[in-house]
């Protein structure tokens, strides 16, 4: 393989310049342009910035002016609980289907990977419906509840799998050397499984974290709304205040790029999986 | 294979149970609800409803709207599912070769994936408006005058097709990428025996090793592209007049803005059966107690 022609290997490094700048350069475009002083982004733009705003007025600017410190704070709040609910519920699923005589264990893995895959608008239509009746439209809880119903059979569905992989014979193991049921649950089978318990908990985080559609549907007022929902509103109000815009969409990028850097192999480990809605 | 016999099983048991109980109310309740509300004629959420039987199926099915929606459905799963699939598979075989600065595209390959289709579509919409986007002023530059990105019908298309499979290659590239890993050795070393060359070794042992991850994608990927509202909303709203509108941002239309909530359930219903047929053959080629089986 390393004996290959010089040509070939010149063209494979073209070949990865060209997909490197493809998937860069609007994400480099959003950045810089968040970051030019306002006068600049009227002028005819150029690829390298002439001078950087290193007062981030843009930030100011929307951090200041609109509800979105409000918002990430709900985007936060909305995630963290998702993943909690979802690990607690998916792990039991997961664990007492691959472990446990319980009928139907079919029927109810085939109902998680049907479910997860829904149309949104097919679950968004009746739970605004439902949660109006119940008086909880434009609440965060609602918001809770509705991500959930894509994050626990995304989270059960990759946790069986993980589960089912996961040999047998080291909780009996541990049984036969005395730890009870529980014990080897919390001793051997949590701590081996914690790289699917990560993926799980980043995967429902990043579909919380980037949901649009649901929350878009369930929550009206501006100081309910969750990041890329304010954001949208913002390309409502703010006509043409793109550097307000670009540090908007920078700011719900910034999370998931960062977690991306520490958490890599668990990410590409649960898209490898076929595991993301999208 | 383990029965409930001491007490941490039996709370383990309850757990089990409360778990699976939440789930199917969280999932099953809204769904039966959908195609419940399709049933009834109401004026907004929260008002009376009157049952009126398949009205509402009868009156969406004789639109135009609807044929037409569902045609612009097919048409922008069709186009962006195979440049995808085309694009990802070349992407992974490229980052499959070993060459300098390969952890790196790698991770640049993945971050369009991770960005909340909001993100992908403002960020689109500046690179493409009117007067002050990027690609407008190097279009005008190149002479091809100020594009009418989002006024034009086929361009608004091409617009949200592009934007899609910007974002969405990822997931393929990164599938296909895993499935490169699985391949043995020992196929493409009994295959140099043989005196296949590379491109042979590519045709007879790469291709035919990568059909089965190639079906799983078209099927997962077509599942999601006749499903996906954000991207198009957020970028056309389904305009310039409906040329951009398929089944979900009709749905959206009629529940939210026409206060037709039995009209738009109706509509997302039948996208939800058309979906349904796409799952049950996923199903029969990947059956859950299949060769993987539940222990």
């Amino acid at each position: 393989m390393n004996k290959r022609s010089l040509p070939l290997r010149a063209l494979t490094l073209v070949a990865a310049a060209l997909l490197g700048l493809w998937s860069f350069f609007p994400i480099y475009w959003m950045i810089v342009s968040s970051l030019r002083p306002e006068r600049d982004l009227f002028a005819p733009p150029t690829l390298i910035p002439k001078t950087i705003d290193w007062k981030f007025s843009a930030y100011r600017n929307l951090l200041e002016l609109t509800d979105y410190p409000v918002q990430f704070a709900n985007s936060v709040v909305v995630a963290l609980a998702v993943v909690v609910i979802t690990l607690l519920i998916s792990v039991v699923i997961a664990y007492v289907v691959t472990r446990y005589k319980v009928p139907g264990k079919t029927a109810i893995i085939g109902s998680m990977l049907y479910a997860y895959m829904f149309p949104p608008l097919l679950l968004a239509i009746p739970l605004l419906s439902i949660f109006a009746r119940m008086g909880f439209s434009d609440h965060l809880i609602a918001v809770v509840f509705a991500h959930c119903t894509l994050s626990i059979p995304l989270g059960v569905w990759m946790l069986w799998g993980f589960f089912k992989a996961m040999p047998f014979d080291l909780e009996e193991a541990a049984m036969v050397d005395g730890c009870s049921r529980a014990g080897a649950f919390f001793r051997m089978v949590l701590p081996l499984s914690a790289p699917g318990i990560i993926t799980v908990a980043i995967f429902s985080f990043l579909l919380s974290w980037t949901d649009y559609v649901f929350s878009f549907v369930l929550v009206n007022s501006d100081a309910n709304k969750t990041l890329p929902v304010g954001l949208a509103s913002v390309l409502g109000t703010f006509d043409a205040r793109w550097g307000e815009l670009m540090a908007g969409a920078t700011l719900i990028a910034l999370p998931l790029f960062i977690m991306f850097m520490f958490l890599s192999r668990y990410f590409i480990k649960g898209l490898a999986a076929g595991a993301l809605k999208g | 294979m383990l029965s409930f016999r001491t007490n941490s099983d039996k709370f383990l048991l309850g757990a089990f149970i409360a778990s699976v109980a939440i789930t199917l109310l969280l999932i099953l309740f809204p769904v039966v609800h959908a195609i419940q509300l399709s049933f009834y004629q109401s004026e907004s959420f929260v008002s009376e409803r009157t049952w009126i039987g398949a009205g509402n199926y009868l009156r969406v099915l004789q639109e135009s709207g609807f044929w037409r929606a569902f045609g612009i459905g097919v048409t922008f799963s069709v186009l962006t599912i195979v440049l995808q699939v085309a694009l990802g598979i070349g992407c992974a075989l490229l980052l499959d070769q070993p060459f300098f600065g390969r952890p790196v595209i790698r991770g640049l390959a993945v971050l369009p994936y991770l960005l909340p289709t909001v993100v992908v579509a403002v960020a689109f919409q500046w690179l493409l408006d009117g007067s002050l986007g990027l690609f407008t002023i190097w279009a005008e530059e190149l002479g091809l005058g100020r594009p009418a990105w989002f006024e034009d019908p086929v361009m608004a298309m091409v617009v949200v097709v592009i934007a899609s499979v910007w974002t969405w290659t990822p997931f393929v590239t990164i599938s296909f990428l895993a499935a490169l890993q699985t391949i043995p050795k020992s196929l493409y070393e009994a295959a140099r025996v043989d005196g296949a060359g590379s491109w042979n070794r590519f045709w007879h042992v790469t291709i035919p090793m990568l059909v089965p991850m190639l079906m799983v994608i078209v099927l997962l990927r077509s599942i999601w592209m006749f499903n996906k509202f954000d991207i198009i909303w957020l970028m056309t709203k389904g305009g310039p007049l409906s040329a951009t509108e398929h089944l979900p941002v009709m749905a959206y239309r009629r529940a939210f803005m026409q206060y037709d909530v039995g009209g738009g359930a109706a509509v997302a219903t039948l996208s939800f059966a058309v979906l349904s047929l796409l799952i049950l053959v996923y199903f029969y080629f990947y059956p859950l107690d299949g060769k993987e089986g539940n222990k």
